[in-house]
């Protein structure tokens, strides 16, 4: 039992080392939140892809929607790519709803309107933003020999995360509240031979804390 | 932060020199980088317009491929085939877009056995351009095409003719290869063309003053067909194919 409890302690301590230090703020404003959650109806998260130099990652989308389906059961949200392979293609980076009141002019066409009832999606959420490397420093040096191999050196690097959420309610044409997360860390990667990789969980500590608040406005559990 | 790999090896022996050749080639990535693009393309969700419309790929659209070459040591010379991969995406599209599409059999043109349809779609892409990571400090992967349209009847006369652009991008993925981000973001480019497309064919003026003959052509031949109905001031619009436009809602 000793020894159990000991390895415990140190699988703690090894995984505490190896992951970099993150810092994380989130701001919330929401109105309208649904009090006893939103019941049959779906909720579907998208990806802002309008800017030139960034990209809202597809993989932090499908995170977030993974935190929210995994805590709470009983929320169905529709995959990024499914609702917008169904709606194509009026939710391409070029014709996508940028306001609320776009969505009126999107369900007068009779297909679209089918859809969404079809769907049943009660609400929209927008998350723009990007995960970045801010700097980098340090030097590595790998060699391969008969012998063998290894690396000898020292690199670090930093990460930021800004990403913001846009909750609109597909029923009222409205929107019902915005969730700003920003998250930086640093990596390290020391190597004696062999490199030991020390990496700021920077992306998914921001998946974490959006999909936390969302999971606030969405669920009537939390 | 940088790295670099230094080789100790006694490099006398043929087979090692061959071995450490082939090696120091692959990581170079010597030769050029090949792109067919492949996608999968969504039908569009609109209510068709009545028309029942050709489409005629000349060899050089199902054909279609960018090459650019090389301009230094570092840099790579890169195929990106686009040609089957437009034709697919376009064949969705435009079935979606129109009641009916007809794959032509010729070129449109006076002496050609052709199907009966009502005009014929010819795409063209007049000019491709791509940018990688390296050639842009950017981490985005891009595309961006500009085609021109040409819309004639059956025996070859214009109707329209118009251009139109394109652009896919894709972000950098951890394991991601430079071509399959390509593809990637050609896939990215072919969608928005299919959106763009689908959402404004309706709005080219040529087009749109086409539509309106062609509808008031119905109406009067209709008209002409039930003397009683033309007697009357109010002409039954919706009997005839006056369905709006999907594209015009937005």
């Amino acid at each position: 039992m000793k020894r159990l409890a000991s390895r415990a302690l140190l699988a703690l301590a090894g995984s505490f080392i190896l992951s970099g230090c993150v810092t994380s703020t989130v701001d919330e404003m929401v109105y309208n939140e649904p009090t006893e959650g939103i019941g049959d109806a779906t909720v579907v998260i998208l990806g802002r892809r309008h800017a030139s130099d960034y990209e809202t990652e597809p993989d932090f989308i499908q995170c977030v929607g993974k935190h929210i389906s995994s805590r709470d059961r009983a929320i169905d949200v529709l995959g990024e790519l499914e609702f917008i392979n169904a709606l194509y293609p009026w939710f391409e980076p070029r014709t996508a709803p940028l306001r609320p009141e776009d969505i009126d002019k999107l369900m007068a066409q009779p297909p679209v309107a089918a859809k969404m009832a079809e769907l049943k999606t009660e609400y929209m959420i927008w998350i723009d933003g990007s995960t970045v490397e801010t700097n980098s420093a340090g030097s590595m040096t790998c060699g391969i020999g008969p012998g063998g191999a290894g690396c000898f050196g020292f690199g670090t690097w930093g990460n930021e995360s800004n990403y913001e959420a846009t909750i609109w309610d597909f029923t009222d044409r409205a929107e019902v509240g915005r969730v700003n997360t920003s998250t930086s860390g640093q990596s390290y990667m020391p190597a004696v031979v062999v490199p030991i990789p020390i990496i700021a969980p920077v992306q998914g500590t921001a998946c974490d804390g959006i999909g936390d608040q969302l999971l606030e406005f969405l669920s009537g559990d939390y | 932060m940088s790295g670099s790999m230094i080789f100790v090896s006694d490099l006398r022996q043929p087979a090692r020199l061959l071995a450490a050749l082939a090696l120091l080639c692959l990581l170079a990535g010597c030769g050029a980088r090949q792109v067919v693009v492949e996608g999968d393309f969504p039908k569009p969700l609109m209510s068709p317009l009545p028309l029942n419309m050709g489409i005629w790929y000349d060899e050089e659209f199902a054909n279609h491929e960018f090459f650019d070459e090389a301009k230094g040591r570092t840099e790579s010379t890169w195929i990106v085939k686009t040609g089957s991969a437009q034709m697919q995406m376009w064949d969705i599209v435009l079935g979606g877009v129109f009641k009916n599409l007809e794959q032509m059999k010729n070129a449109p043109g006076s002496g050609e056995m052709n199907q009966v349809v009502d005009a014929v779609l010819v795409p063209k892409i007049e000019e491709l351009q791509y940018a990688i990571p390296a050639h842009t400090n950017v981490k985005v992967y891009e595309i961006w095409m500009r085609y021109r349209f040409d819309m004639v009847t059956t025996a070859g006369e214009q109707i329209a003719s118009w251009t139109m652009t394109s652009y896919g991008k894709t972000p950098t993925a951890f394991l991601q290869s430079d071509e399959a981000a390509v593809n990637l973001a050609a896939v990215v480019a072919l969608r928005d063309a299919g959106a763009n497309f689908a959402t404004n064919f309706t709005r080219i003026p040529a087009v749109r003053e086409w539509l309106e003959q062609r509808q008031s052509r119905i109406a009067r031949s209709k008209a002409a067909a039930t003397p009683a109905a033309a007697s009357t001031d109010s002409l039954p619009e919706q009997d005839v194919e006056t369905e709006p436009a999907p594209q015009e809602a937005l």
